[in-house]
């Protein structure tokens, strides 16, 4: 039988002569049940072929509670930004799913505490979108929020919540659109969603704030230390990746040591590297990106013919070499060699980062290694893939001159390379 | 107990949580509890949560602040990402669930054909997410009682929490073993009226549960008493450490009831059952918690098919299988043996081989078996190397075939375990008893004034071991007297 019901409706349903059932209808994804949360809290599924009869006994009526965000006032200010991710999404009880939060309002809602203990002066919800399915365009609409907000004489830094899955190719992008940094730019997450007591987001946000008011001028990224929940690291935007898929601490630095450790405790933020202090330089934004490069993972026996389908589409890659440095020059591989000389001799850029994500390129100490350099190859050293594939964009927006880019693509901008790497 | 019960209009419910011997319900690691070092120690806080409260509605409540800090204790190879709240769940544990349909088919219950896991928010941190995965899967179920029916109103499956291992001030210290550990817990309605049918009800419980694969063991179930009478508020009583100290503790809280409404009070609270059949405050009764779908996870549907295979091979009620094991001519003690040496299976493969004699069967495999251990000082467990179910079967061939005498068996079993082999063990001349009296009465008379074990050993070395040495007994004393 047809059942017109909407979720939150609280109706009896009619199973047999003599069975009936009430409780409230949720939505379901699964369209030949009736999703169903009975008085004890329970939620069970009602196959619609089994309803006789149902009767809606009361009407969802959505109440609207008001609420009004904590006042910071007198606390040193700050700006937040809020794009998506599992920090600003919550369970929606009428459905069951997990939705994105829709104002901030709610957001104020869910995370007091952090507009208690600074004042929250200026917020932009540029777009509300889950990190995976973020582009250069979204980074860009962000790091324009970001600038206004840094160029503000009252703000002292500026906080951004972001889903995880993408979050260390934003914390790159804004380290490179970004130019003369004045205060602290701190991007957080969640991996624990909000609705539960034990979400990580609490200290993260708390540790964030922490963060922002202090004397650091850096895009960062502030997390979980480790899984428990007492301190923070402040981790260097163009230097971390996502390392782990589900814990609390998925982001580590990569080839370098965390910036700082941050506490949830006023003030306390305690700088374990050297890094460019609080100032008063005008923030210029330098946020451009060329959408045509590419992040290609070379695998063993991978087929070089696949380097005419990148040099159709895009005018640069970065190629996720094996360790120090290396593609196959054997046998076939003889084709790799080639193929990439044709290519750099066309003009298409081609750079080099290492897959094993920790450790630094030597194109020097193998053949391999060499004859890649001799194709015309741009080594990154030390940088992270997904930071080189930020920074080519970067670089390929500004300039088309194949030295320059070169140049620029080898140049320290944001930290990317750290020359004391060891071992 | 003077009152009547019905007058005062007593309303009893039992609520029982039972482990049920998998390993975790959401996870793969195994559920035991340890007692050995834990290798680390993490720290979290609980915070404030935001969220529906209970009821449909989109509006967010604030709850209350939580400021404190919890300790767990783990170990490397025990204790899973799930545990540490450091993971999404893994598909709920089917054999988990099999076996808990398993009681509910047993407690006459109907399933749930699509259910959906639920996320209880528990704020104690005796849960590291800040809340216990539970999914309702039966309802409608009763039991039979010599009161008349008592319903079984629901049964759902759920994680146990972590437990306790010391409490300080502002902080509390937790062990993740027990997390996650499958727990049933099963509601009957709350219709009893006498403190005796509640106690038959959780032994008619507890004997379901023991039928079906389910941790044994103290604190592996714990059985909750819900206790009203007319006018009074519901109190919970937790703690029972053995179903037979309901019906004193009962008795007493009707008495304690009734004399609360004397004084005008009529809250209801959870108590904690005591030894001598009192109980003490606990806490105020909990309000309803809050419970919101755990979205990591797909509904679950349980198929037709599935209960239809489950249905199909239900484990046996113990009554059942004693009521079984009488028929096939077991005495009362003999099925208690075989029961307390777990040997059923033993037992109804010997005796499908000779079905004459149950008893002999029963002592053969239980009573015997530890006798020889200690007379050759060897473990029961050498003892069956040699006297496995297979020798069990040819000797028992013999005794069908009318090959061997009964009475002769305990021999043979005694030579086999000296070492001699099957075949020369089981020549056992037929001896005709008044043969053996007169070869007694021979040996008293050439050597009179000897103890009677004396005598054995020469009717015995007479005879080269080969006559039931019961029997000479037997007839050696009614010789000496």
């Amino acid at each position: 039988m047809e059942i017109k019901v909407n979720p939150g409706d609280y109706i009896k349903l009619k199973l047999s002569k003599f069975r009936e059932i009430e409780g409230t209808v949720l939505e379901s994804y699964d369209k030949s049940i009736v999703l169903f949360k009975l008085k004890s809290g329970y939620n069970i599924g009602i196959s619609k072929d089994n309803i006789l009869g149902y009767r809606v006994v009361r009407k969802f009526k959505e109440k609207v509670e008001d609420f009004r965000i904590p006042s910071g006032k007198g606390k040193p200010s700050i700006g937040l930004v809020v794009s998506g991710g599992t920090i600003a999404s919550k369970l929606d009880a009428k459905t069951g799913g997990v939705k994105p939060l829709t104002d901030i309002k709610e957001f104020a809602r869910f995370y007091p505490k952090l507009f208690e203990i600074v004042n929250v002066k200026k917020i932009d919800v540029p777009f509300m979108i889950a990190s995976e399915s973020m582009t250069s365009k979204h980074w860009i609409e962000i790091a324009k929020s970001v600038e206004k907000m840094l160029n503000d004489n009252d703000i002292k830094g500026v906080i951004v919540t972001h889903g995880t899955d993408s979050l260390h190719y934003t914390s790159a992008a804004l380290s490179f659109f970004l130019r003369d940094l004045n205060k602290p730019v701190v991007l957080t997450y969640s991996q624990r969603s909000i609705d539960r007591a034990s979400s990580d987001a609490e200290l993260n946000l708390q540790c964030a704030a922490q963060f922002a008011l202090s004397d650091c001028a850096e895009v960062v990224l502030v997390g979980h230390a480790s899984i428990n929940d007492d301190f923070c690291y402040a981790l260097l935007g163009s230097k971390v990746r996502k390392l782990h898929s589900s814990r609390r601490d998925a982001f580590k630095p990569v080839n370098v040591k965390p910036i700082a450790k941050v506490w949830p405790d006023k003030g306390k933020v305690e700088f374990l590297s050297e890094r460019r202090p609080r100032n008063k330089e005008k923030v210029k934004l330098d946020a451009r990106f060329n959408e045509k490069v590419a992040l290609v993972k070379f695998y063993p026996g991978q087929d070089a013919e696949i380097l005419d389908f990148y040099k159709k589409k895009c005018r640069g890659i970065v190629i996720e070499v094996f360790g120090l440095g290396h593609v196959m020059t054997e046998d076939k591989g003889k084709k790799w060699i080639a193929k990439i000389k044709k290519l750099v001799k066309d003009g298409f850029v081609v750079c080099a980062a290492s897959q094993t994500i920790y450790g630094r390129l030597n194109p020097k100490v193998y053949s391999a290694g060499r004859e890649l350099e001799e194709a015309g190859v741009i080594f990154l050293e030390d940088m992270l893939a997904e930071t080189a594939f930020v920074k080519l964009g970067y670089v390929m927006a500004k300039t088309k001159d194949k030295n320059k880019i070169r140049e620029l693509m080898l140049t320290n901008l944001a930290g990317e390379f750290n020359e004391l790497l060891s071992g | 107990m003077e009152n009547d019960y019905q007058k005062v209009g007593l309303k009893a419910g039992l609520e029982i949580h039972q482990q049920i011997d998998t390993s975790k319900l959401f996870s793969a690691a195994p559920s035991y509890l340890r007692s050995d070092k834990p290798d680390y120690v993490i720290k979290r806080k609980l915070h404030a949560v935001a969220g529906e409260s209970g009821e449909i509605d989109v509006a967010v409540k604030h709850e209350a602040v939580l400021d404190k800090e919890f300790y767990y204790e783990g170990y490397d190879d025990t204790v899973s990402l799930v545990e540490l709240d450091e993971s999404p769940p893994r598909p709920i544990n089917e054999d988990a669930l099999d076996i808990a349909l398993q009681i509910a088919l047993l407690l006459n219950c109907e399933i749930y054909p699509v259910t959906q896991v639920m996320r209880k928010t528990v704020i104690d941190g005796s849960n590291t997410s800040g809340f216990q995965r539970t999914v309702l899967i039966a309802h409608s179920g009763w039991i039979e009682t010599s009161f008349g029916k008592v319903g079984i109103d629901s049964i759902a499956l759920e994680e146990d929490s972590a437990r306790i291992i010391k409490r300080e001030k502002d902080k509390v210290v937790y062990r993740l073993d027990r997390l996650g550990i499958p727990l049933i817990e099963i509601a009957s309605a709350p219709v009893m009226n006498a403190p005796e049918q509640v106690k038959e009800v959780a032994l008619k419980i507890g004997e379901i549960l023991r039928a079906c694969r389910v941790k044994r063991g103290i604190g592996t179930i714990r059985q909750d008493v819900n206790v009203s009478i007319k006018g009074h508020g519901r109190v919970e009583i937790k703690g029972f450490q053995e179903p037979r100290m309901m019906v004193k503790t009962i008795e007493l809280e009707v008495e304690r009831q009734l004399n609360d409404l004397k004084k005008s009070k009529k809250g209801g609270e959870v108590r904690n059952a005591l030894p001598s059949g009192e109980t003490e405050f606990l806490r105020p009764l909990p309000g309803k918690s809050r419970m919101y779908p755990e979205t990591d996870l797909a509904l679950l549907k349980i198929s037709r098919e599935r209960i239809n295979k489950l249905k199909k091979k239900l484990p046996k009620l113990r009554s059942d299988i004693r009521d079984e094991l009488r028929k096939k001519g077991l005495s009362d003690e003999m099925i208690n043996l075989v029961l307390s040496f777990s040997e059923l299976d033993e037992f109804n493969a010997l005796i499908r081989v000779y079905n004459r004699d149950a008893n002999l069967i029963a002592k053969m495999i239980t009573l015997w078996r530890n006798e020889f251990a200690t007379k050759l000082k060897k473990s029961v467990d050498e003892i069956k190397d040699v006297l496995s179910e297979r020798v069990y079967e040819k000797v028992l061939e013999r005794v069908k075939s009318g090959k061997l005498d009964k009475s002769y068996v305990r021999e043979v079993l005694l030579k086999i375990l000296e070492g001699v082999s099957f075949n020369e063990a089981v020549k056992i001349e037929k001896i005709d008893d008044n043969r053996i009296e007169e070869e007694i009465r021979k040996i008293i008379k050439n050597k009179p004034g000897l103890r009677p074990n004396a005598y054995m050993g020469l009717v015995m070395k007479k005879f080269k071991g080969k006559i039931d040495a019961r029997k000479a007994m037997e007839i050696l004393k009614k010789i000496v007297g």
